[in-house]
């Protein structure tokens, strides 16, 4: 090459060096020692995924309307069998330096190295993908063996009718102990309930009728609701902006994924860090 | 001693849309390859996010229907490092022409899939063509047709403008 195309090589590297600096100045790095969300995690601001659902997006469906969820709402024959005395939302409290940390919503030994973060709306395809795929063999091999504390976090997407509503069935079954059955039964239904809205028979299909009626009542506190805005509030301080989005916590590192990771890109990067 | 311009209007056109042309294509394969998860450091954990946005990529291309669920991922892992050397290609300027050629058949390939995929009614929240999410449609096809239109164009006038000598080197020789 004559020199006029070595000037030009190094233009084009020059403009490739500010065009990646300009994009990473707004993406996630975790050099920060702290593993508290204020700046450790920055997720990236302008992503993409059709796969998984970003904020701005609004996602619908021919049924989905701007109404309330009907079918969602418990019927007056069930309040008035919901039994007074119901379990109150337990106070979320700080662990490892990560804030609001519910601990019916985790799962796994305390003491386990690595700390994972899941925000995650049940109406979300990306999420069920990722709770099919990968989070069921995660919880086997490494959350079950004491290698990941995994903590999951609601995220429901304003776009998305019933997230909000499913979301809160999630926390209400989770007071009762019952979170993965709900979670399951959710993620599993998910393109029927989210035609439908009717969130409460599909996670009635899978619990019995007693804690049915501790969850109906459980979902009208409002500590319910103001756990999940915690819970948004605590993402966007991640910068998260899609679902789902996970915050790996190593060694006072973070490292923020988002969208759907398969679990064999996953078990690799988890043994590298545990290798460190 | 230089007596003529090196810019004519052809010469002009193939210098504009190069660097248009490769800008985009950098940019399409920056979101690809390090979009939406960025982790720079350590080496394992850059290679994860690469090997993850890949891998939601190859998402985005299954939900094309065109090919199936292996070609998909063979496709996610293999198109965007097209797309960087075009790019980088196409800004460097050696040998434009061919370089050319090859983004010209590469948006026509794009093209006539999403026309496809938008022909029939497929759902595709996010066409993966670049970092920001947009669904399929009308303007995601006026779009890549502008992209082609130029491609072609600029192709056109590069071929045209390399049987001619430069005026650098005409000049020189003359």
């Amino acid at each position: 090459m004559s020199r006029s195309y070595l000037a030009r090589l190094t233009f084009a590297l020059v403009f490739l060096s500010g065009a990646l600096l300009v994009g990473c100045k707004s993406q996630s790095q975790s050099a920060d020692n702290s593993p508290t969300p204020s700046a450790a995690a920055q997720t990236a601001t302008g992503s993409a995924m059709p796969v998984s659902t970003p904020v701005s997006t609004p996602v619908t469906s021919p049924t989905q309307t701007e109404a309330a969820p009907v079918q969602a709402v418990p019927t007056k024959a069930s309040q008035a069998s919901a039994p007074p005395a119901t379990p109150a939302p337990v106070p979320a409290s700080t662990f490892a330096g990560i804030p609001d940390v519910d601990p019916h919503k985790t799962r796994g030994s305390k003491s386990a190295p690595i700390i994972m973060e899941t925000f995650s709306d049940f109406q979300c395809p990306a999420c069920k993908q990722l709770y099919m795929g990968t989070s069921r063999q995660l919880n086997d091999n490494y959350v079950a063996t004491g290698k990941v504390f995994a903590i999951h976090r609601d995220f429901p997407l304003p776009g998305h009718a019933y997230s909000r509503v499913a979301a809160r069935y999630g926390r209400a079954a989770a007071q009762l102990g019952r979170l993965e059955q709900v979670e399951q039964v959710l993620f599993e239904n998910q393109e029927k309930w989210e035609q439908t809205g009717d969130v409460d028979g599909t996670v009635a299909s899978v619990l019995s009728p007693a804690d049915m009626t501790k969850i109906r009542a459980l979902i009208k506190n409002p500590a319910i609701d103001a756990a999940i805005e915690k819970d948004l509030a605590l993402g966007r301080t991640y910068a998260v902006n899609q679902t789902p989005t996970t915050i790996i916590h190593y060694k006072g590192q973070t490292y923020p994924v988002v969208g759907i990771v398969s679990y064999d890109v996953l078990h690799q990067f988890l043994d590298q860090l545990l290798r460190q | 001693m230089m007596q003529s311009s090196p810019l004519n209007l052809r010469r002009t056109v193939v210098l504009l849309g190069r660097l248009f042309l490769g800008a985009t294509f950098v940019y399409a394969a920056y979101s690809k390859i390090l979009h939406p998860t960025l982790i720079l450091h350590p080496w394992f954990a850059f290679k994860f996010a690469v090997q993850a946005n890949l891998a939601n990529f190859a998402g985005e291309v299954e939900t094309f229907k065109f090919v199936s669920a292996a070609n998909a991922a063979l496709l996610a892992h293999t198109l965007p490092f097209i797309e960087l050397a075009l790019g980088l290609l196409l800004l460097i300027g050696w040998r434009v022409r061919y370089w050319l050629t090859g983004v010209s058949l590469l948006l026509i390939v794009f093209l006539s899939v999403l026309t496809r995929a938008y022909l029939l009614h497929l759902d595709i929240k996010d066409c993966g063509c670049f970092a920001t999410p947009e669904p399929l449609n009308g303007m995601t096809l006026v779009r890549d047709s502008v992209f082609l239109a130029a491609a072609l164009l600029c192709t056109y006038c590069a071929f045209v403008e390399a049987r001619k000598p430069h005026p650098w080197t005409a000049t020189s020789s003359s």
